[in-house]
């Protein structure tokens, strides 16, 4: 497979550190979160592997491609709008986390508007760009920025101050009955994938995706997830530790790096994550672009020949989110990103009987050819 | 070109966001914390006394090189109404980001007042979590407004003592914000937080007790040397002098690697044994007697002796008081499956009536430079 493939699952997977998956894990810690993990690994896996081998067999063909050639417009109108407004939603939590992290933590005296507008200005840039412009994009931000969030992680497992009774302690709650929410949550982390809807065009070539390419992925999420519920628990313990708000915000400020020009891994951390958090956001909004053009022909409005369409979808976004950051708080975040959570792992599944669908009606379109 | 011109013009206008700094404030209209000291008034209407070392700017190092500090002292009702009451005795806005030391008074840990502190100090998004807490004795505002002989600017020399780079002495326990909240949180692990003194010459600091909260209130007091075991035991202390006094012989082992492994075993029903391994390896720096290199093994089993009596007073101790800092209730935890734990009080009982074993292996590899 293409190392772009993987780029695209590797960012839902780290981004959610900072979003709500840890605090929802944690909080559940003694109500089925590690059986829900367990499980939302395996389902993840199949779900990668599904999603991945039927889009080699279309190579160069986006969701909305297929959909337009095999289904009424009935059925797909919709379900591409209601997949934008999914997109939209995923990247407007990151970005509202990520907005409330650094008027908590990095800039208090700042106005909050002014915080998601900056951001959004440099993420707006990837509803205007080429598919293969965004993951030209991740690729740099990645190579810069993912190997220094490594040595974070790998100076956290060598902390002396890591705690591993806590981790065992946390372990042993292994024979519960998985918890729902836990599960989405987990789930959340698998989704990347999802991204091949659009991303797919970018693959003209013909991939491979056997046995490698599983196990692959899948020692890449058992870690991820490893890492983001046990490490917490490691430096904070079990107990009221759904008191944490931001459990790995919490964790990167009790690291310590003594001869480093930063003692307080905390600004470290948060300047790495904001560019994760800006390459989720960034994939997030342009696969909900592109869904757009599919429904709407936005070249066709034009003033003085000037093309004025194209701004459409970034405004709207802006006004929308920047709406949200001001109304919305830290409880209603968490209950919206849970509730996107469930909504969303309800609802990839089902879209595998929608492939299932394409595939026989795209096999019966090439023999009446 | 004249869509080059229209470029250009669009991203000239993006240049005028970047002059967007009126929203931060400038270092100098900053002054920062470097120490915090809470301490229980008299005054029932307001409990806590807040005292704050600031540091004052200088212009440059070689105009004044010695230490020079501003302290703000404040009583109220909440330690945040303290501070509020402070940001008015000063110019400029208080920075908590640089803060690095917490000092609690004495009297305050007495009075039980430890979840509100501790409440504030984690609500606080600018106060780090590597923050390092203390007990003041007699009282906070004491050691917080003490400047020892000898102190340069802008690194408080009490920082020395917990930071890992001045001394690195085995009697300091060094306790991060962090810890110190899991430790508050979890029942099978106390918190233990390191007393700071004036010493009697009144130029320097004395850290070498510590306070064990027993079931995170009442405060017990260990001496130097039971501070010293527990912080070989579990907080990875690796260099310690231990004087050896068996028999004819009296001499001072200097030990530079300490290995400390803590189980707890299960032995039939509802009765645990905690297992200490402990393995000492250094060389002897004074003696009383002339020594004998050939005498090394011999010299060994009586540091391994001395050892044993002093890691079982130390046990007895926290096993009559119940204290369990080292976490022998974590680690019990940590193998027995969530359905099958003892209640918190059963396992203290069980803690309490707990056989000790402790096994010592030590090695020494030299008498020195002389025999």
């Amino acid at each position: 497979m293409s190392r772009y493939f993987y780029y695209i699952i590797l960012i839902n997977m780290v981004a959610n550190i900072i979003a709500s998956v840890p605090y929802i894990l944690l909080h559940f810690y003694n109500d089925g979160s590690i059986s829900a993990m367990i499980i939302a690994t395996i389902t993840g896996t199949i779900i990668i592997t599904v999603y991945a081998k039927f889009f080699i067999q279309f190579p160069g063909q986006t969701l909305p491609d297929l959909l337009k050639q095999t289904t009424a417009k009935w059925f797909y109108a919709p379900l591409i709008f209601i997949m934008a407004v999914v997109w939209f939603f995923a990247g407007m939590i990151t970005l509202i986390t990520f907005t409330f992290l650094l008027i908590r933590y990095l800039t208090p005296e700042m106005p909050i508007v002014l915080i998601s507008l900056s951001i959004i200005l440099s993420v707006i840039l990837g509803c205007f760009i080429k598919t293969d412009r965004v993951l030209y994009t991740i690729e740099i931000v990645l190579l810069l920025t993912l190997p220094l969030i490594i040595y974070i992680f790998l100076k956290a497992y060598t902390d002396p101050n890591i705690n591993w009774d806590f981790v065992k302690e946390a372990a042993l709650y292994i024979n519960q009955m998985p918890n729902f929410e836990s599960f989405t949550a987990s789930f959340y982390l698998f989704l990347g994938v999802a991204n091949l809807f659009i991303f797919n065009r970018f693959f003209t070539i013909k991939q491979k995706f056997g046995w490698k390419q599983i196990i692959t992925i899948f020692l890449i999420t058992v870690s991820t997830l490893f890492t983001t519920y046990f490490v917490p628990i490691g430096f904070h313990g079990t107990e009221n530790i759904d008191h944490l708000i931001y459990p790995w915000i919490q964790t990167s400020d009790s690291l310590r790096m003594k001869y480093s020009l930063i003692e307080r891994v905390l600004f470290v951390f948060l300047l790495f994550y904001l560019c994760i958090a800006f390459l989720s956001m960034l994939i997030h909004w342009h696969v909900s672009v592109e869904y757009l053009k599919y429904l709407f022909t936005f070249e066709k409005i034009k003033y003085r020949g000037f093309n004025l369409g194209i701004f459409i979808p970034p405004t709207l976004f802006t006004l929308i989110s920047t709406y949200f950051v001001q109304v919305i708080n830290e409880y209603h975040l968490f209950r919206l990103s849970s509730f996107l959570n469930i909504t969303l792992s309800v609802f990839f599944p089902f879209m595998i009987i929608v492939f299932f669908y394409i595939k026989r009606r795209m096999k019966y379109a090439k023999n009446t050819k | 070109m004249q869509k080059i011109q229209s470029k250009l013009l669009i991203i000239f206008s993006i240049l005028f966001f970047l002059s967007g700094c009126e929203e931060f404030k400038d270092i100098d209209k900053d002054v920062f914390v470097s120490m915090i000291g809470i301490d229980h008034s008299d005054d029932n209407e307001k409990p806590f006394k807040v005292t704050l070392k600031l540091f004052v700017p200088t212009s440059s190092f070689r105009q004044k090189p010695e230490a020079n500090y501003t302290y703000l002292v404040e009583t109220a009702e909440t330690i945040s109404e303290a501070i509020r009451i402070l940001e008015t005795h000063i110019d400029k806005e208080l920075d908590f980001g640089h803060l690095k030391l917490i000092v609690l008074g004495e009297e305050l840990v007495k009075e039980n007042k430890n979840k509100e502190v501790l409440d504030f100090l984690l609500r606080r998004p600018d106060i780090q979590l590597i923050s390092w807490v203390t007990v003041g004795r007699p009282n906070a505002e004491e050691i917080v407004t003490m400047v020892p002989k000898g102190e340069t600017a802008a690194y408080p020399s009490l920082y020395n003592y917990f930071d890992g780079n001045g001394t690195e002495s085995p009697y300091i326990v060094t306790m991060f914000l962090f810890d110190y909240r899991r430790r508050m949180m979890e029942n099978g692990l106390d918190p233990i937080i390191p007393i700071v003194e004036i010493s009697e010459n009144e130029s320097t600091f004395t850290v070498n007790k510590s306070i064990v909260l027993k079931n995170r209130k009442t405060p017990y007091e260990l001496d130097p040397l039971n501070t010293f075991i527990f912080n070989s035991l579990s907080m990875n202390v690796k260099i310690a002098d231990i004087e050896v006094k068996q028999g004819n012989e009296h001499f001072v082992a200097k030990i530079d690697t300490i290995k400390a492994k803590n189980k707890v075993k299960k032995q039939g029903n509802n009765k645990f044994s905690l297992d200490v391994n402990v393995e000492l390896i250094g060389y002897i720096v004074e003696s009383q007697n002339a020594l004998n290199s050939r005498d090394l093994p011999k010299y060994s089993k009586l540091l391994e002796k001395e050892a044993k009596e002093n890691l079982e007073s130390f046990f007895h101790e926290l096993q009559s008081e119940g204290l369990d800092p080292i976490g022998f209730g974590l680690k019990y935890k940590a193998q027995t499956f969530h359905h099958k734990r003892m209640s918190i009080e059963e396992w203290n009982e069980t803690y309490k009536n707990a056989e000790v074993n402790i096994k010592v292996t030590a090695s020494l590899k030299s008498t020195g430079s002389i025999q």
